[in-house]
């Protein structure tokens, strides 16, 4: 008797041991985890459709070797992708390789013995008649036979070529704003402003509070301003055709569309907020203006997207920073009444070298990269905005996601071409440098050359 | 100590075994990374030696350009052509460049990929030199340093490449300008050469650094473009460690343990390079590569194991060792008991005798002037003192059982003679309690056999004995006795089955009936003398013979045993017999006795018939008459249904006359009918059973072929005149044998020990003595020594004259010991006169 009520535990042990482990390898694998973050849908074009798990396509010991291509220095969000597809595919070797002068040498190298299966690539580059071999290198990525889910990707993403075809897969979007110290605010007891007479009170009292600069940003060879103004200008001219058309075609009074974002810029730099010797000392847009930022004395920092994606890793590298830390946020410039815009821009996309010698697994590869998952993954540890449907933004890009209707524009529905962006550009950095007045500015645009 | 501490006490020593097994494993393991890091360190150092080699060779190829191109005094057109000229490596090109501006501009030594003659090239953004060009800047290029660049993309051929560069003035326009020579090398070749040796440490991979941590050489497990954002991006540190970690890589030789983008260990080991500033070598490898770990794991999980193990089979056996301890412990309590228990009943049992004996006396002699009152008195001792006898023997041998020194001692006998022995010591008790008796034989072919007497006449008269015991008045008690053909050669199975319609025994105590003590409980058994000791020694004597007894039995119905034993044969010949020309007619309502009667009738030559009754014999008896030719011989059962065998007889002395001579048969002493059969014209009797060899004897007897043999039984006249020396220190038992001989007309000399009897031997004329009767245990010399020393004697009659040791060491190897020491036979005390009497005879008989 003993000894069948023995068995029978023994039995029952075993079947849950079976069904505890079959539960677990349901849960296990990339796939299994969790979703990424809380999700803030206000800025999201739509929601996308349920997507099916990654199934991989080809047999587990498949051998080959992948090298991405690119002009990030570092790149630890696709090595983070590289070490999960491994788990599918443990013996495919994938590499990244920063490329010098990329634009120039890009071309190049898709013709060396080395060329990338994968290389990045940006909208700017459709237009640009010296890189359209690189364009026309790249694969299509709306060819269903690829089996690529393009559509977890917001549309207004999704750029076309000449031919019709999907050349970049958007890996990160960008946009303009302000790294805001919220100790600052809260030790002040002000509030982050919204709009622009908030924006100006708030400037006048941390002047007051003893800040000589309360708001900073890069000033080399750029438009200090850009963040303020750049967004608003593009809000200005969306949906003007006529604007549109004489911007880019630089037609012969086509500055006055930029006539009241120039004004702006002019009106903020003449208030006095900005200590524009100490911003000429950054020497870089990206770690100087970030660790100047944690120093903890400047209560705002003009600074892209691009910039915001190395603050985590740089809160390290600061003495100030580390000895006293400090809560920050990422914020749109307010430049009008109703408040600042999203100008949501593709930052950087993949595309897939046709030539590739392993073709069949790169495409795999981006394959089991276009998904929400990963492509939010990447985002959020490269902290810039993820180009899903699904939006899920990094907590420092939370006043973002607030932002809706009219105050989300995508550059693709702009519609202005890389010339009158550069024309805009040089005219705002005259401004700033008080070279010239808003009048000169808007009468010389179209002529501005480096 | 209790069973729970000893096993505490095992598992805090496995404890201790396996912590000291850890901690020894760990230091093993520690010790052994320690030097495979060591050995990792080492080789990193020498592979610094030996890319500062190839760096070296690499800079000078680059070097002897320049000087070539300083002492020719080039221009930038002639120079290109000279380096395109010079290259002869697979995949290493050059270029040369304006350094006097930012543009840092040029022409290469290849063709830009896609074209065939488009050679110029800028580095203006490629940012391997100053902004500003290095024209207008002092650089230092100090002889024998290595100029080396960082890993870059070349804009010629789009390839990952490192270049070997130097200073070259080129003449431009009858004027110098500054410019830079490049020997261009694509890392992918380096690479191929420059690999980490993998005969020690598989899996290591290389990589080269310059000051800021750029990767100028990456292995593949080196992730970011620069070292120290991979550290910083998978482990975590602050801005002074990261001081101390560049600082360490860039001026020392040492190793550091960080975590890879999997968040696996890895080893780093890091040597700088002293033949360019700031440059270091870093080797890289995953922890578990370093083959640390499993070893040490494997080898405590053996021992812990080994250890389970042997705490599992210590623990059983300890356990099973307890349980046996206990067992005999209750085996010994029980022994102790039974031994208890059997003093007290021996106690007991022989107070019981000796109360008899000692009252008895007692009464004989307040009453010695009534002679029948003495006489039962006396029988009555005798009695006593032979249910004495048998206690003290079955004590004796008993014991003997128990402590394994029950011997045989083989030598030829009669099994004739054994049965007819049986009848005889059985037929008292029988005729005492009033039950039947048959005895049957079959089969005796071989008369002689060769076994220990003793001992079977011991295992034969216990089953017989208990039989006839347990038997209540008016059942019946039958032995068979079976001699048949065994399949060896020369040897005979004795089949002994003795079958009663006693109480019978449950199957309680048939389970336990052969141990020693055991009695069967039963309000009829208590009245019965006995000592529980009879089935015991039969037991262990059957087996001692290779024989087998088994048993089966009902209470209320009876009991049979059957004892089957293997014998040899003697050689000794049974005497030829015959009973030619006999006609014998054989009477018995047993009709197996019949038929086994006839059948040895008819093997001895006579012719025989049978009847079943008195009146079917005596049809045959008169049919016979009438035609003239009487039977030669009758036998007649005595006890048969409706008449018995003497009114049979008178019946047929009636008929016939006294011509046809008459053989009673019966299983009882006939000492009682011996009277009435004879007046009823008997002429002899016939134990049963019958015989081959009596019946033969006697037969012939009475058909006057042969002597009647003298029935001497209590006439013992011719042993008259004969002398004995008793050697007997003992008064009383001088005066008994003293005395008994003197009743039978024999003279006695005493020796008081073995040294007088010596003497006396020696001193005695030839036939003074014709026997010794020899006691063992004496003062001065014992007996054994004194017949040894008789037999030394240098007289001729002291070598023959027949020594009879007469003592109470009665076992059997006591008996081998007396004739090993030269002497002839053995009689046991208290003596039996008739044996002794008996063996007088023999030895005058051998001497006549």
């Amino acid at each position: 008797m003993k000894n069948n009520i023995r068995k029978l535990l023994a039995i029952l042990l075993c079947a849950a041991l079976l069904i505890g482990g079959t539960a677990c390898s349901n849960s296990g694998g990339p796939d299994g985890e969790g979703q990424a973050a809380a999700k803030q849908d206000g800025a999201a074009e739509g929601t996308a459709p349920e997507e099916i798990p990654f199934a991989p396509a080809f047999p587990a010991d498949t051998a080959a070797a992948i090298n991405v291509a690119g002009h990030y220095s570092n790149f630890e969000a696709l090595e983070a992708e590289f070490d999960r597809f491994n788990e599918y595919y443990p013996n495919v070797e994938l590499s990244y390789t920063y490329l010098d002068n990329y634009n120039g040498t890009i071309e190049v190298v898709l013709s060396s013995a080395e060329a990338p299966d994968i290389f990045f690539s940006y909208p700017w580059m459709l237009e640009r008649e010296d890189l359209k071999s690189v364009i026309e290198t790249a694969e299509d990525l709306s060819d269903p036979s690829l089996g690529m889910n393009l559509s977890c990707v917001q549309e207004k993403l999704l750029y076309r070529d000449a031919a019709g075809r999907i050349p970049i897969l958007p890996v990160f979007c960008t946009t303009y704003g302000m790294l805001v110290n919220e100790a600052i605010f809260e030790k002040e007891g002000l509030e982050v402003p919204k709009t622009y007479d908030e924006l100006l009170s708030v400037c006048e009292a941390l002047q007051k509070a003893g800040y000589p600069s309360p708001m900073m940003g890069y000033n080399r060879n750029s438009f200090l301003l850009l963040p303020l103004s750049f967004p608003y200008f593009c809000a200005e001219i969306q949906g003007n055709g006529k604007a549109l058309q004489d911007l880019n075609a630089l037609a012969p009074g086509a500055g006055e569309y930029a006539r009241d974002a120039l004004r702006l810029t002019a009106d903020f730099i003449g208030r006095g907020f900005i200590d524009r010797e100490a911003c000429d000392a950054l020497e870089n847009d990206y770690q100087a203006v970030i660790l100047r930022f944690f120093e903890g004395d400047v209560p705002m920092m003009l600074a892209t997207g691009g910039t915001v994606s190395g603050t985590e890793k740089r809160e390290s590298m600061s003495d100030a920073y580390a000895a006293n830390p400090f809560p920050y946020s990422y914020h749109p410039v307010p430049s009008t009444a109703e408040g600042g815009y999203f100008l949501n821009q593709l930052s950087m996309g993949f595309s897939v070298n046709s030539n590739s010698k392993n073709l069949d697994m790169t495409n795999e590869f981006m394959r089991f990269l276009t998904r929400t998952e990963e492509l939010s993954r990447m985002a959020q540890i490269k902290r810039m905005v993820t180009p899903c449907r699904d939006m899920s933004f990094d907590g420092v890009y939370a006043s973002f996601g607030a932002l809706s209707g009219g105050h989300v524009i995508y550059q693709s529905d702009v519609g202005l071409e890389d010339e009158p962006d550069k024309q805009m550009r040089r005219a705002g950095t005259r401004i700033c440098d008080g070279s010239m007045t808003v009048d000169e500015a808007v009468a010389a645009f179209g002529t501005f050359t480096d | 100590m209790k069973k729970a501490w000893v096993i505490a006490a095992n598992i805090l020593i496995i404890l201790l075994v396996i912590g000291f097994v850890v901690a020894y494993a760990g230091k093993y393991n520690r010790d052994y990374v320690a030097s495979r890091i060591k050995a990792f360190e080492d080789r990193t150092f020498a592979q610094e030696q030996i890319t500062a080699n190839y760096l070296r060779g690499e800079q000078q190829l680059c070097d002897s350009w320049a000087s070539y191109i300083r002492s020719n005094r080039l221009t930038m057109d002639e120079a290109v052509s000279f380096v395109r000229s010079s290259l002869s490596q697979s995949g290493v090109t050059a270029a040369v460049l304006w350094a006097d501006t930012s543009e840092m501009n040029g022409l290469s030594a290849s063709a830009k990929n896609g074209t065939t003659d488009d050679y110029s090239v800028s580095y203006r953004q490629i940012h391997l030199f100053p902004e500003d060009g290095i024209g207008g800047t002092e650089m230092d290029f100090p002889d024998g340093r290595i100029n080396i660049t960082r890993a870059y993309t070349n804009p010629i051929n789009g390839l990952q490449s490192i270049a070997f560069y130097d200073p070259i003035p080129l003449n431009e326009d009858g004027t110098t300008r500054q410019a830079l020579l490049l020997r261009i090398v694509p890392t992918s070749l380096l690479e191929e050469q420059w690999v980490f040796p993998k005969e020690e440490f598989q899996n290591a991979e290389i990589s080269l650094i310059d000051a800021e941590g750029n990767y100028i050489i990456r292995g593949k497990s080196f992730k970011n473009t620069n070292f120290y954002e991979f550290y910083k991006s998978y482990n975590t540190t602050d801005l002074t460690g990261m001081e101390a970690l560049t600082d360490a890589v860039t001026s020392s030789t040492g190793s550091l343990e960080m975590h890879n983008s999997k968040n696996q260990e890895c080893l780093v080991a890091y040597t700088p390079m002293q033949a360019s500033d700031g440059w270091s070598i870093l080797a890289y490898m995953r922890m578990e590569d370093l083959g640390t770990g499993s070893v040490d794991w494997l080898l405590i999980g053996v021992v812990t194991a080994g250890l389970l193990l042997l705490l599992i089979l210590d623990s059983a056996v300890m356990l099973n060792f307890n349980r046996r301890l206990r067992a005999a412990v209750k085996e010994a309590e029980a022994a102790n008991r039974a031994k208890t228990d059997f003093l007290s009943t021996m106690s007991h049992d022989i107070r019981t005798p000796m109360n008899a004996i000692i009252g008895l006396t007692s009464i004989a002699e307040k009453t010695l002037d009534d002679r029948d009152s003495v006489r039962d008195s006396l029988r009555k001792i005798s009695m006593a003192g032979s249910h004495l006898l048998t206690l003290i023997n079955d004590i004796l041998d008993i014991s003997k059982v128990e402590s394994g020194r029950l011997t045989l001692n083989a030598a030829d006998f009669s099994i004739v003679e054994t049965a007819e022995n049986l009848i005889n010591l059985s037929a008292p008790m029988v005729k005492e309690k009033n039950i039947r008796f048959n005895f049957r034989t079959s089969g005796i072919e071989k008369e002689w056999l060769t076994a220990d007497q003793l001992r079977l006449n011991q295992i034969y008269i216990n089953l017989l004995s208990n039989a006839v015991k347990y038997t209540e008045p008016g059942g019946s008690v039958s032995v068979n006795l079976t001699e048949e053909p065994a399949e060896k050669e020369g040897f005979v199975i004795l089949t002994y089955v003795v079958s009663d319609t006693g109480i019978g025994m449950t199957p309680e105590f048939m389970a336990k009936m052969y141990q020693p003590f055991s009695r069967q409980t039963d309000s009829r058994v208590n009245s019965i003398q006995g000592t529980g000791l009879g089935l015991t020694i039969t037991k262990q004597m059957v087996e001692l013979m290779d024989g087998s007894i088994e048993c089966e039995s009902e209470p209320g119905r009876g009991t049979t045993f059957t004892v089957k034993l293997t014998l040899p044969a003697a050689k000794r010949k049974t005497t030829e017999m015959s009973l030619p020309d006999a006609d014998v007619l054989v009477v018995d309502d047993d009709e197996v006795l019949c038929e086994t009667a006839v059948d040895t009738l008819c093997s001895l030559g006579a012719r025989a018939e049978s009847a079943s009754g008195a009146d079917e014999a005596l049809e045959k008896i008169l049919a016979r008459h009438r035609e003239g030719r009487d039977w030669s011989a009758v036998i007649l059962d005595w006890k048969m249904p409706g008449m018995n065998g003497a009114e049979l007889a008178r019946r047929i002395r009636g008929e016939i006359g006294d011509g046809v001579p008459i053989l009673l048969t019966s299983a009882y002493d006939w000492s009682d009918i011996e009277e009435e059969a004879k007046a009823s014209g008997v002429n002899g009797f016939l134990s049963k059973p019958l015989f081959r060899s009596t019946l033969c004897r006697k037969l012939n007897e009475l058909l006057g072929r042969e002597a009647s043999a003298k029935e001497a039984e209590d006439d013992n006249s011719d042993l008259a005149g004969m002398r004995i020396l008793v050697a007997e220190d003992n008064d009383i038992n001088w005066e008994i044998i003293s005395m008994l001989m003197q009743m039978n007309g024999i003279e006695c000399d005493r020796a008081e020990n073995g040294q007088l009897a010596v003497d006396r031997i020696r001193e005695a004329p030839e036939d003074l003595y014709d026997l010794i009767f020899m006691d063992i245990q004496m003062p001065v010399m014992n007996g054994l020594d004194a017949a040894r020393a008789i037999r030394a004697l240098p007289a001729p009659h002291a070598k023959t004259i027949p020594i009879i040791a007469m003592t109470a060491d009665a076992f059997s190897e006591n008996v081998a010991e007396c004739l090993n020491a030269g002497m002839n036979g053995h009689i046991a005390k208290p003596i039996d006169i008739d044996l002794v009497l008996k063996e007088i005879r023999i030895i005058k008989e051998k001497k006549q």
